[in-house]
């Protein structure tokens, strides 16, 4: 029951963020045809039609840089509840392979809580940064989009990778599960 | 305890973590964590940091280029040009003698182009091809060993993952690494081949034979290919010509596989849903291992071990070629046990001074770029160096009736083959430097 709802929560934020990037993907190829473009009708060989497309205002989407940097950190920081969950984390297990089931259960329990711990610590910096960004009204350069609105959406993330983590680590704890 | 004897001591203790089965990522975060607490004195410089620097790591315009790589390779694993790309090489090498290996190498060159990961490759084109040597009568070992050394390709062709941050770590130009990447690659799939024909010459019971194809089916087959030519022209051609930043590039490149596959007609939901799986949990991996990096460099330079270390090196006048053959040889053991990526974040940052402070006779430039590649190509030989190397394993446990031991003593004549091209390359810097 309650694995059923983490292991839903996880999958979501990961398919939220997965839509978050490749609207990014969508987007860039956008702007990225839409400057070649306009810079081909500025050129000339294009004669009217060239004309015509400045007149329609085809060019670079403003600030596309912004977004990507905004849509990029949600998108990571939604990866990381199914990240934790799967145990996708890249780890060396050559030389504790040998040492018996019972030392690598324990080396795994300590280290789902100490990540736990890292995550939940990471998650609540986040908060505070995200009240530094409200309080100084910290804005992007071009669109001038509030930052903390991207904090704000990578906190949400956050948490859950919270949830995830310290539910891995109860779970490893109390010998459940091994995840 | 000075801050310098600080951070010598912290790397035996990151490695202890590390042996000890911490993530990867997380040892270094907290050697980070703890360095800085011990070196400033206190909880706030490393607090302070915390409070921007996840966030900063997370929305690095320039990493972001790695999400998007990683989801063009995912899309590209479903695109066909997988099956596309073996039986085009098939159509032209099959017949020859252990040709039906030599055209699995080819396809993997080939699907390194649109894939930068090398277990992707490997993966993926062991999907199509094991069944297909298995049928010609290639044995087992051979046939998975093959596979293994050709995934290698995967990120030795651009794009490469791996190259990107390597490119961040040493404040180099994306571009003219990919650019540098380009012919060892090549050589790379070359020597594969020719290992492949000196080895069925050695065991010709362990290759079966094809019959010719006639020249208008080969190039049937051939024309099949085009999609992959174009989106790796569009990609690494346009980020080379600037029309495009590498991250647009990447973002070109996913859109690209993601159409190659929507019109093969294998791109549904159930698929785009698998794609983004895999995409998000290789990105939170490589992520949560860029940031403890951050942290742990970001220490490291604080103690000013690099620049010490560097310093050390040069005064002791050491032959700049031995220092060199010493860090690769480093890499090449470290390679046995740890992921690529992993040991780029964690040793660039202190290797890149002292190979920089060393006179190789190249510009700085071209010194990052050489020293970039053959580090690439050594830690690779990693994956395929027995008994640890992961692309054996997953090879492996594609084909149940081989066992491991079979897998290990054909990968050994491509572990030759590597090492004869990192002297090649080590000699004669210019092969990589042509096109830079």
């Amino acid at each position: 029951m309650l694995h059923a709802a983490i292991e839903r929560l996880a999958a979501v934020m990961a398919l939220l963020g997965g839509v978050v990037l490749c609207l990014l993907v969508v987007m860039v190829c956008v702007s990225v045809s839409g400057r070649e473009l306009s810079d081909l009708a500025h050129a000339g060989p294009l004669g009217s039609i060239g004309e015509w497309l400045i007149n329609l205002g085809v060019g670079p989407i403003l600030g596309d840089f912004e977004l990507v940097e905004a849509g990029i950190a949600f998108a990571i920081f939604s990866f990381l509840p199914l990240t934790q969950l799967k145990g996708a984390h890249a780890k060396v297990d050559v030389f504790t392979s040998g040492m018996g089931e019972g030392v690598n259960r324990a080396l795994g329990t300590f280290w789902s809580i100490v990540m736990a711990a890292v995550i939940v610590l990471i998650t609540w910096r986040l908060f505070i940064g995200m009240q530094d960004k409200i309080r100084y009204g910290e804005t992007t350069y071009l669109i001038q989009f509030p930052i903390w609105w991207a904090y704000a959406a990578s906190l949400i993330a956050a948490i859950c990778a919270s949830i995830v983590s310290i539910y891995c680590a109860a779970m490893r704890l109390t010998g459940q599960r091994a995840i | 305890m000075s801050d310098l004897a600080l951070g010598y001591l912290s790397f035996p203790f990151l490695l202890l973590l590390i042996f000890l089965r911490a993530p990867i990522g997380l040892a270094m975060l907290l050697c980070g964590i703890g360095g800085l607490w011990l070196a400033t004195d206190g909880t706030t410089v490393f607090m302070a940091r915390l409070k921007s620097e996840v966030y900063s790591t997370f929305s690095s315009y320039n990493l972001s280029i790695i999400p998007m790589f990683l989801l063009m390779g995912q899309f590209a694993t479903y695109s066909g040009m997988s099956r596309a790309l073996f039986k085009a090489a098939e159509a032209w090498l099959g017949h020859r003698k252990g040709g039906m290996a030599m055209a699995s190498v080819g396809a993997c060159a080939g699907f390194g182009a649109i894939c930068g990961s090398s277990l992707a490759t490997a993966a993926t084109m062991s999907k199509v091809a094991l069944p297909e040597l298995r049928k010609y009568g290639y044995s087992g070992g051979f046939s998975t060993a093959t596979l293994a050394a050709g995934g290698t390709l995967g990120i030795l062709i651009p794009p490469s993952v791996i190259l990107v941050i390597y490119a961040i770590l040493t404040e180099q130009n994306i571009a003219k690494l990919f650019a540098a990447a380009f012919i060892p690659g090549i050589l790379a799939a070359l020597g594969y081949m020719l290992t492949i024909a000196i080895y069925v010459r050695i065991y010709p019971d362990q290759a079966g034979t094809r019959e010719r194809i006639n020249y208008a089916a080969r190039i049937k087959a051939l024309g099949a290919v085009w999609p992959v030519l174009l989106v790796f022209g569009l990609v690494v051609g346009g980020i080379y010509q600037g029309w495009f930043t590498p991250t647009e590039g990447a973002a070109v490149g996913a859109m690209g596989t993601a159409l190659i596959a929507l019109f093969s007609g294998s791109l549904n939901w159930q698929v785009f849903r698998q794609s983004i799986t895999e995409t998000a949990t290789g990105t939170g991996m490589i992520f949560f291992i860029v940031l403890g990096a951050g942290f742990y460099n970001g220490f490291l330079a604080l103690t000013q071990v690099p620049q010490e270390l560097s310093a050390w090196v040069t005064l002791q006048g050491f032959s700049p070629w031995m220092v060199m053959v010493l860090i690769l040889v480093f890499y090449l053991i470290l390679g046995c046990l740890m992921d690529s990526l992993s040991m780029i974040l964690l040793t660039v940052p202190i290797f890149w001074p002292v190979i920089s402070g060393l006179d190789f006779g190249m510009t700085t430039e071209e010194l990052a770029i050489w020293f970039g590649i053959m580090v690439l190509i050594v830690v690779e030989v990693g994956l395929i160096t027995p008994p640890v190397g992961m692309n054996l394993f997953i090879i492996n446990s594609m084909d149940r009736d081989t066992p491991m031991t079979a897998t290990y003593r054909s990968v050994l004549f491509f572990v030759g083959s590597d090492v004869v091209r990192v002297f090649i390359l080590l000699m004669f810097p210019a092969i990589t430097l042509v096109f830079v």
